[in-house]
């Protein structure tokens, strides 16, 4: 192999940032059509209530108002979505089951107009008991959000020691279990120890909106869609309107945020149900309050019970997870699964037992968000790590260590090896932090943390297609959708470097389902892992086309070739390829073109099914100070590390890191929606905070490891959720460091801190 | 009042947008937002939580870094307003831009503008600003993405540009 310069491992800008930084980036807020109208929609102010009428005829007579939709309007619709259970009506049928649930909908020349006719519907609710919070959702005799005939749904199926079960009991729409090693192992424990654990809940705040235009005249659906997951959308959008996938395109332009939220059906049914009735073009784009009311986080309860032996093995751990699913499922199924199947962390256990219910509550449905479960688990897991730590007189670091699995090691019989050395990561933030030989000033402490999620998602087909011109641009088309995590960068870098051309002739078409080619989604930290594995296949392919093509030009074999900045290298000459394609196809031109698909082989053998594709690792370090005073908690220093594998760019992989982690720092410390009485008080920007540039720590490092372990092109692995799983559980373990105070209830406000205190001080009674 | 006398009643904004002069006649309560996205087409200007909190809107009014969808029209009549597509020079971004774009100060890139524009007023203020009033300041807009430290390194890296180009 002749030596040439690498792409990957670029420090160089990213593709999309021209157009960012200039401000010409295209979003779906930014599509207009000719003719479009405006869509608004009539929320509930109801937590739960039956729907007794609707009359919106003095809506319709409002000037500029184009159609009003209710219930009435739904005939010959399947009219209901949703993942593993269909459950979330386009507009409320029978009855409204959270303070947000759309009751009817306008389209108008303006927003102003369709605003001005939403007043104007009447509605008559009967009131009903509302189910708040996960208590009052599971108490005895509760009113339930689905009477009667349950929404139909499905559960996928598992492997070993895996089940789940739709409707268990009232209010619970699916409980994922699992189960392995023999329970016997109890009777063996020195010490068995339970805390739970209470995970508050975020909203996503994705600076871009909600929003979708559709057009749906004639025969087609068209929609320009900010989205996560343009073909299941495509699905979605056919099988509730009836029609056949090759009827609906979905366009995704840039999408200015996601965070898990932008998946499947948001603003698109009613946007393509309004056009239909209108025969215009429809844009409905969401408010922030309006984003508050759709889609949140998972709140939960976690009960941990962890057995071990007097010197620190662990030998069993049970697990009970309720996670407030909101009114409507969601993806609460699939974040149940691996909040689930995540919480032992990655340790040697001889027995797990876990499960999670979803817990239907009158509230915002809760759906994906970054972190995906894991973030829950592991607040809950690694808080009780060192609380088990202090009450044994050890050092959390220690207990750590002794228990963390080897690296290839399997996370659970039947899984795949862990691609990481957890030890190294580990020692890595413990250094950066000074952990070790740390002081003992008052108030002041450390604490470790290890964030834990299978990546790279099960069930995840991936397609690509890579194709050079005669001059040698390389186009490379995938359904991967540019959310800001850089995927159109990495992915060009793959393509780079196994055609060998420079990276800045490798461009990344847009993403429209009837042209590019087949994924499940952007989610799941699986753009690397999975899609760049299909990137890969697919660049390998045009390559060797190019090389055959060459081959045969110049009498050799394709063996003998070698690319080379679009020539071919045969012993020590470089022959170019211009003139040999233009020899060949004439001076119009022609394109090399490449397909590639991957998926991770199923296998029964492992719990979800499929082995996990990659094992991403968060691990973070704090030191904080904590004024006794008033429960304040200081975050001096804060050390994220997250392990990529390989870095296909150092600036994206850096950026994922560093912004994953201080979501995770809001959520430790002061990032929450807040209800009361059943009601969410803080659902707007002025009062829902999230961080700001004067909220970092005053020392704030990443570090970014590439361990070169990984599945993905070249040893890489993904990135983007790690770093924000184990941060709150870092904060809270350097909390009791420093004052011998637990808290198990996030955020950590003063409040809360200053309570724990009281009672880390107070002699016990 | 309704919407829709509300539209009718229509005023007439003269304004002065990245150095060209316009004259817009809106309905009187338009937003300057609303303004610059929907009259002239300016979509750089980012619409997002439309109470003068992300700041992902921000535009400078006679210099001065504001929400755009919190200020009327009318109230910019006879002002100089910048959003970020008066930043590049001749199709090629300007310095603060380059800088974003060479430390990777943005991810989503829907606060990319409003932070450009905030960076833009802090340079004028402060061509070398310390830590404290680089925080103080981004601190008025909403990055969800990047954890803010590639923007900070951003704007010290804009100021090294802005000096070496004088």
């Amino acid at each position: 192999m002749t030596a040439r310069p690498s792409a990957f491992g670029s420090t160089a800008p990213r593709k999309d940032a021209k157009l960012k930084v200039t401000g010409a980036a295209r979003y779906t807020a930014d599509v207009t059509l000719p003719g479009m109208l405006h869509a608004k929609v009539l929320r509930s102010p109801h937590a739960h209530a039956r729907l007794v009428t609707v009359d919106a005829r003095r809506a319709r007579e409002v000037p500029g108002v184009h159609a009003v939709l209710t219930r009435d309007d739904l005939g010959g619709l399947d009219a209901v979505f949703g993942y593993f259970i269909k459950d979330q009506p386009i507009v409320a049928t029978d009855r409204v089951r959270h303070v947000g649930d759309p009751v009817a909908a306008v389209a108008a020349e303006s927003e102003a107009a369709a605003l001005e006719a939403l007043a104007l519907i009447d509605v008559e609710y009967e009131v009903l008991d509302a189910v708040p919070d996960v208590d009052a959702a599971l108490a005895e005799g509760a009113a339930e959000l689905f009477p009667g005939d349950k929404p139909r749904g499905v559960v996928p199926p598992y492997g070993a020691g895996a089940s789940a079960e739709l409707w268990p009991r009232p209010n619970v729409c699916y409980e994922f279990r699992y189960e392995t090693g023999s329970e016997d192992v109890w009777e063996r424990c020195d010490h068995v120890f339970e805390d739970t654990f209470v995970f508050s809940r975020m909203n996503h705040f994705h600076l871009e909106p909600f929003v979708t235009v559709a057009d749906a005249r004639g025969d087609r659906i068209e929609v320009w869609s900010s989205t996560q997951n343009p073909f299941p959308l495509r699905k979605e959008i056919a099988r509730v309107f009836r029609v056949e996938e090759s009827s609906v395109r979905v366009n995704v332009p840039f999408v200015g945020g996601g965070f898990g939220a932008k998946h499947n059906c948001k603003t698109e049914p009613v946007a393509i149900l309004l056009s239909k009735l209108t025969g215009r073009p429809v844009r409905h784009c969401l408010t922030t309050e309006e984003g508050f009311l759709t889609l949140s986080q998972h709140a939960a309860v976690l009960r941990v019970r962890t057995g071990l032996l007097a010197d620190g093995t662990f030998l069993a751990r049970e697990s009970e997870v309720l996670l407030d699913a909101g009114a409507y499922t969601d993806g609460s199924p699939l974040v149940a699964e691996k909040a689930g199947y995540r919480i032992p962390g990655p340790y040697r256990w001889e027995h797990v037992r876990s499960s999670c219910a979803c817990v239907m509550t009158s509230t915002t449905p809760a759906g994906p968000f970054r972190g995906f479960g894991a973030t829950q688990a592991t607040w809950a897991s690694e808080s009780q790590i060192d609380m088990i730590a202090r009450r044994l007189g050890m050092d959390p670091y220690d207990l750590r260590v002794k228990n963390l699995r080897a690296l290839g090691e399997p996370f659970m019989p039947g899984e795949s090896g862990i691609d990481s050395d957890l030890v190294e990561g580990l020692d890595l933030v413990a250094a950066e932090l000074g952990y070790h030989g740390r002081g003992s000033a008052p108030n002041r402490g450390m604490g470790l943390a290890i964030g834990f999620k299978d990546g790279g998602g099960v069930n995840k087909p991936a397609q690509a297609r890579v194709k050079v011109n005669a001059t040698g641009q390389v186009f490379v088309s995938t359904g991967a959708v540019e959310i800001g995590q850089g995927i159109s960068t990495a992915l060009c870098l793959v393509a780079a470097e196994v055609l060998g051309v420079p990276p800045e002739r490798v461009s990344y078409a847009p993403v429209s389902t009837d042209t590019s080619p087949f994924d499940q989604g952007t989610n799941a930290s699986s753009g690397m892992t999975v899609m760049g594995r299909a990137v890969q296949l697919a660049a390998e392919q045009a390559r060797d086309r190019v090389l055959e093509f060459a081959a045969g030009h110049l009498g050799c074999e394709p063996a003998d070739l070698e690319l080379a900045d679009w020539g071919v290298r045969l012993k020590e000459t470089v022959h170019p390829l211009p003139p040999m394609v233009a020899a060949v196809f004439g001076g119009t031109g022609y394109e090399f073109s490449g397909d590639g698909f991957f998926k991770a082989p199923n296998s029964h053998e492992a719990p979800l099914e499929a082995p996990c594709v990659f094992w991403e690792i968060g691990w973070a370090g704090a030191e904080v100070e904590v004024d006794p005073e008033t429960g304040a908690v200081t975050v001096l220093k804060l050390v994220a590390s997250g392990d990529v594998g390989r870095a296909a760019n150092k600036l994206v992989v850096r950026g994922q890191e560093e912004g994953a982690a201080l979501m995770g720092y809001g959520q430790a410390l002061f990032e929450e929606m807040r209800y009361e009485d059943g009601v969410l008080v803080n659902g707007e920007a002025l009062d829902y905070r999230v961080p700001m540039a004067e909220d970092l720590p005053a020392s704030f490092v990443s570090v970014s490891q590439e361990q070169g372990h990984g599945p993905g092109p070249f040893g890489s692995k993904g990135a983007g959720e790690g770093t924000m799983v184990p941060i709150a559980a870092a904060i809270a373990n350097a909390v009791q460091d420093a004052t011998g105070a637990r808290v198990t209830t996030l955020p950590l406000t003063p409040e809360r801190v200053f309570r724990a205190l009281r009672e880390a001080t107070s002699p016990a009674v | 009042m309704s919407a829709d006398r509300a539209a009718a009643h229509r005023i007439t904004v003269d304004v002065e947008v990245d150095g060209r002069r316009r004259r817009e006649e809106v309905p009187a309560n338009t937003v300057l937002l609303d303004l610059l996205r929907d009259r002239m087409g300016n979509t750089g200007v980012k619409a997002s939580c439309e109470r003068g909190v992300c700041g992902a809107c921000t535009t400078l009014i006679d210099g001065v870094p504001t929400a755009s969808c919190s200020v009327f029209a009318f109230s910019v009549d006879g002002c100089s307003v910048e959003t970020v597509a008066g930043q590049a020079e001749a199709g090629e971004p300007g310095p603060v831009q380059r800088a974003f774009a060479e430390c990777g100060g943005f991810q989503c890139g829907y606060c990319t503008p409003g932070m450009v524009m905030l960076t833009t007023a802090l340079l004028r203020e402060h061509p070398e600003p310390t830590e404290e009033q680089v925080r103080e300041w981004i601190s008025s807009n909403i990055c969800r993405c990047t954890g803010y430290r590639m923007i900070i390194d951003s704007v010290h890296r804009a100021a090294e540009l802005i000096r070496e180009e004088a």
